[in-house]
């Protein structure tokens, strides 16, 4: 038992608990700014991660090879099922449909998707071929499909890096991927480029129609383009939130306003509908300041880092596939979100992995650490033997 | 790290690993950026955006009469407000306790308790936390000593002075003056800006009420700085605050004291007008009320007591009393018929009753009052007389006459309330009642009865237009001269009505009307008979004109009493006091 505990990765470990704490802080603060109801919110929280730290380390013990080999098939399947009943089935809030119940469905099916992908790529011997390509395009696109749906395009963008990673480190056509990362990438800078060109404030209405009816983006997207463009063309809706979470971040300074003390959220300037969820980043860096947020994204590069360490060190390639992609997915999460509060990105929708107030994606988030720090537990045991 | 050379990806892992720091870097900076280098900027429109607009209230003007006398004025209010600043606790329940019991402990060393509730506390707290909580009013100067020798050992009071309004003459005018309710800017246009509003004192109703915007002068604004929390950290004064005007009014004390003097105990209502400028002198209606019992607000109880009252002492009856003219409006019908080219001359046959196909009317002296002229019918206000004179002239030129001279239409006095009145015609009729015209009709409104209706500002602007022979705008404001013009009246049906009503006040019904005032009086009793046939009343009027010995000062009067004897026995010897009240009384009788 003890040799196990010495081969967990404490990196990795100490940093999710530290940042499931500053969660609770940040909900705790964040919380107080809303109605009565939300007071106790970071009770829920902590209570969920203290639960989760159990399923955390049981999923740690057992091996991650087994828990592949048992689950990744059924989970996958019954993600896509999920995925369906949602679409069916589900709450619509705020112009989607994500909540099954009580959850939320594309959050669960980023875990089983990964640990698909990683039992799949990881044990196929001909995963170099064209066939293997076809099928990571068949067994990613059914689910990325589905999510697109509902619509959730933030998810959509974090589980593309994470599959995409885990794919070249298999190996499996690797002038594919990088081909089309490169398109993607480029598409992207040219979707920035023609909004910046049709937006332009004082630019030639019939010019501006015909730009923006060549670009593939639906309306609400191309306002999130303009509104990162040029956040005083929104001053009320997204450019109002945009210029709240720079004022909030920035007014911080270098040390922070003390916990509780922030302006931004106390006073409501920053919405309260967002600062516990896709904002709450805004809500710490008001309230800890530079010191705070640095030390945030400190513990985020750990986490990601020693994520990919324990790939890197991995026994065999379903590990190393499922702790690269397990990673990757969260430090996607962690870095859109935070540039998005800081306006280095158009905003997403996007949770702040073990920070913002979701449920559902953070047992899915502290569900993965789990499965990596099986990883990283079971390696030295293959080499012992 | 056997398996390293031969399990592809690791080229990959570094190659995420780089990237990851690289972004997580590039996040950093910009953090510095935004919160190092631009911290202060941010921290600037925070600042900017965290303050609280505030309306602050401007002293509302008075309201003198003519001669300068107060009626309306504001009267310093001391106040110990509480800044819950100094109760600042972790809780928002810890907070309350606190100014609680901070409360409290200025309670015992200011010497009384306040009426402060837990309830107004946590209200406080949740609309107006930056702004100071007013936990004492009125303070005696003994209390305020006492404040200011403990002053030190209570942070977060505050010794301030508020204002509300104050009637010095009571119930004196109260009508005319109407009274002030409390109101916030959001009221006000523009008002929406302001986060928070001082009470302000609006007018609703009355002279209070139409010279709102004049009287209540410009609001200030200032802005003070909320904590994350919500508490006031220091203010900035924008604008200060502009003084409301002072509104002279044209109504004269004495007139209107004598004028309330000889209606209490009644119902009924007095206008008295200057003839000339259409300045109301004074403007009475009975039963009144205190203006003193509503500050600083018209309390609900109150209001509901008054509002129920039988009695409608809210009603301004001056000029939102509408009552048949009875026999004061025989004068308009003559003047229709002279007009309508029917001699001054004329002369007719009382036999005691009017008489026409379906109805009758009877003349208040049962036998009759034989061959009458224009001056004696209006002596002895003689119904048949007037019913003939009227029928003879016809509808339209009665109707015309009435227009002429003010009656059936709003007067366009400067006041909220100006009742219109009715003059009614055969289409008013069919709407009202949904029957046709009869020719008894006209021969009832003719004597000042049936569907016709006045208000005493009216008629006093009517009797005005009588003496003048110009109908004039009556005015509010001293010193203002309302619009007139020609009543369209010849001179010489002006002078054969003015002689008839001379007659009435000499020896006639109005004889009590002008009995010892020192002053050339020409007026016109009414007993107006309303109600049903089981509940009939009299409402008794009298209407004058008056002139002074010297010519130099004239006003016009109309007075109605509600369930009154008749107009002669009621109104007019009311009418004489005021009259004499204002021109004196004359030294010798047969100087009237």
């Amino acid at each position: 038992m003890f040799s196990v505990l010495r081969r967990l990765n404490f990196v990795s470990f100490l940093s999710t608990v530290a940042l499931a704490a500053c969660g609770t802080v940040a909900i705790y603060s964040a919380g107080h700014a809303r109605e009565r109801i939300f007071y106790d919110m970071w009770k829920d929280n902590l209570a969920t991660v203290l639960f989760m730290l159990v399923l955390y380390f049981v999923l740690a013990f057992v091996d991650y090879r087994k828990i592949l080999k048992w689950f990744s098939i059924p989970a996958y399947a019954g993600a896509i099922v999920l995925l369906a009943l949602v679409l069916v089935f589900g709450r619509e809030i705020y112009g989607g449909k994500r909540w099954l119940w009580f959850f939320q469905p594309s959050e669960i099916s980023k875990l089983c998707i990964i640990a698909l992908f990683a039992h799949v790529f990881g044990g196929w011997k001909g995963r170099r071929g064209f066939k293997a390509f076809l099928a990571a395009a068949l067994l990613a696109g059914a689910p990325l499909v589905l999510i697109a749906c509902e619509p959730d395009l933030g998810t959509a963008l974090t589980l593309v890096p994470a599959l995409a990673a885990m794919l070249l480190a298999a190996g499996v056509w690797r002038t594919g991927i990088v081909a089309i990362m490169a398109a993607a990438v480029f598409a992207a800078l040219a979707v920035l480029g023609a909004v910046h060109e049709a937006e332009k404030p004082n630019a030639d209405p019939v010019r501006r129609e015909k730009i923006l009816n060549a670009l593939p983006l639906k309306k609400h997207q191309v306002k999130r383009v303009k509104t990162f463009l040029y956040p005083e063309s929104d001053p009320l809706g997204d450019g109002y939130t945009l210029r709240q979470a720079k004022i909030s971040i920035g007014c911080g300074g270098f040390s922070g306003k003390g916990i509780g003390k922030g302006e931004a959220n106390r006073l409501k300037f920053l919405p309260p509908s967002v600062s516990m969820n896709d904002f709450i980043f805004c809500v710490w860096a008001e309230e800890t300041g530079f010191v705070g947020s640095a030390a945030l994204i400190s513990l985020y590069a750990a986490l990601a880092l020693s994520g990919v360490w324990i790939a890197l060190t991995a026994a065999d390639l379903p590990g190393r596939l499922l702790a690269l992609g397990f990673s990757v997915l969260v430090f996607a999460h962690a870095g859109i979100n935070t540039a998005m509060s800081v306006g280095m990105l158009p905003i997403t929708g996007l949770p702040l992995p073990l920070m913002s107030s979701g449920r559902t994606f953070l047992v899915t988030v502290l569900l993965g650490l789990g499965l990596v720090q099986s990883v990283s537990i079971h390696n030295k045991t293959k080499e012992k033997q | 790290m056997r398996h390293d050379a031969t399990m592809p990806g690791g080229v990959t892992c570094l190659a995420v690993a780089a990237l990851m720091a690289a972004a997580l870097l590039a996040i950093v900076v910009r953090l510095k950026e935004e919160q190092v280098n631009s911290a202060a900027l941010h921290g600037f429109e925070m600042g900017r955006q965290s303050e609280r607009l505030i309306q602050t209230a401007a002293a509302r003007g008075r309201i003198l009469d003519r001669n300068g006398v107060v009626l309306a004025e504001n009267r310093l209010v001391p106040v110990i407000a509480f800044d819950a600043l100094a109760c600042q606790k972790k809780t928002w329940n810890e907070t309350a306790r606190a100014i609680r019991e901070a409360i409290d402990g200025a309670a015992s060393a200011i010497g009384r308790r306040s009426p402060v509730s837990d309830d107004d506390i946590r209200r406080h707290m949740k609309k107006a936390l930056p702004r100071p909580m007013t936990v004492w009013r009125d303070v005696t100067p003994d209390e305020a000593a006492r404040f200011f020798e403990h002053e030190k050992d209570l942070p977060g009071f505050v010794y301030l002075a508020s204002f509300e309004r104050r009637y010095p003459l009571g119930s004196l005018a109260a009508h005319a003056i109407g009274y002030v309710g409390r109101d916030r800017a959001h009221g006000l246009p523009g008002g929406e800006k302001f986060d928070y509003a001082d009470f302000e004192m609006r007018g609703r109703s009355g002279l209070e009420y139409y010279y709102d915007s004049y009287l209540r002068g410009v609001p200030g604004e200032k802005t003070v700085r909320v904590d994350a929390r919500g508490f006031a950290r220091g203010e900035e004064t924008l604008v200060e605050p502009k003084k409301g005007l002072d509104l002279v009014t044209s109504l004269d004390v004495s007139i209107q004291a004598a004028v309330e003097r000889t209606l209490e105990g009644c119902k009924g209502a007095c206008v008295v007008l200057d003839p000339e400028t259409g300045e109301v002198l004074a403007m009475a209606s009975a039963p009144g009320y205190d203006l003193s019992s509503f500050v600083p607000v018209l309390g609900k109880d109150l209001y509901r007591r008054l509002s129920e009252d039988p009695a409608l002492p809210l009603l301004n009856r001056a000029v939102g009393g509408t009552y048949a003219p009875g026999s004061t409006f025989k004068p308009v019908t003559a003047l229709a018929a002279i007009s309508s080219g029917i001699s001054p001359d004329f002369t007719f046959e009382c036999e005691g009753v009017f008489s026409l196909p379906g109805m009758s009317i009877r003349c208040t002296r049962t036998w009759g009052h034989g061959e009458m002229s224009l001056a004696e019918a209006m002596r002895e206000s003689c119904n048949p007389y007037f019913c003939r004179l009227g029928m003879d002239a016809g509808l339209d030129n009665v109707r015309e006459a009435a227009f002429a001279l003010g009656l059936g239409g709003p007067s366009g006095v400067d006041f909220p309330v100006d009742a219109a009145g009715v003059v009614p015609d055969g289409d008013w009729k069919m709407k009202r009642y949904s029957t046709q015209w009869f020719p008894g009709d006209l021969a009832q409104m003719s004597i000042g009865q049936g569907m016709l209706l006045v208000t005493p500002l009216q008629m006093a602007r009517a009797v005005a237009a009588i003496g003048t022979g110009r109908l004039v705008v009556p005015v509010m404001r001293a010193g203002e001269r309302g619009a007139s013009a020609g009543t369209g009246f010849s001179g010489e049906a002006l002078d054969a009505v003015r002689a008839a009503m001379r007659k009435s006040v000499e020896n006639g019904t109005g004889r009590k009307g002008a009995e010892g005032v020192d002053a050339y009086v020409i007026g016109k009793t009414g007993t107006a008979e309303v109600g049903s046939l089981s509940n009939r009343r009299k409402n008794a009027w009298f209407i004058a004109y008056a002139v002074s010995r010297g010519g130099d000062r004239s006003v016009a009067l109309a007075i109605v009493v509600e369930n009154g004897e008749s107009g002669g026995s009621t109104a007019a010897p009311k009418a004489g006091a005021i009259l004499r009240s204002v021109f004196g009384t004359a030294k010798e009788a047969e100087n009237v």
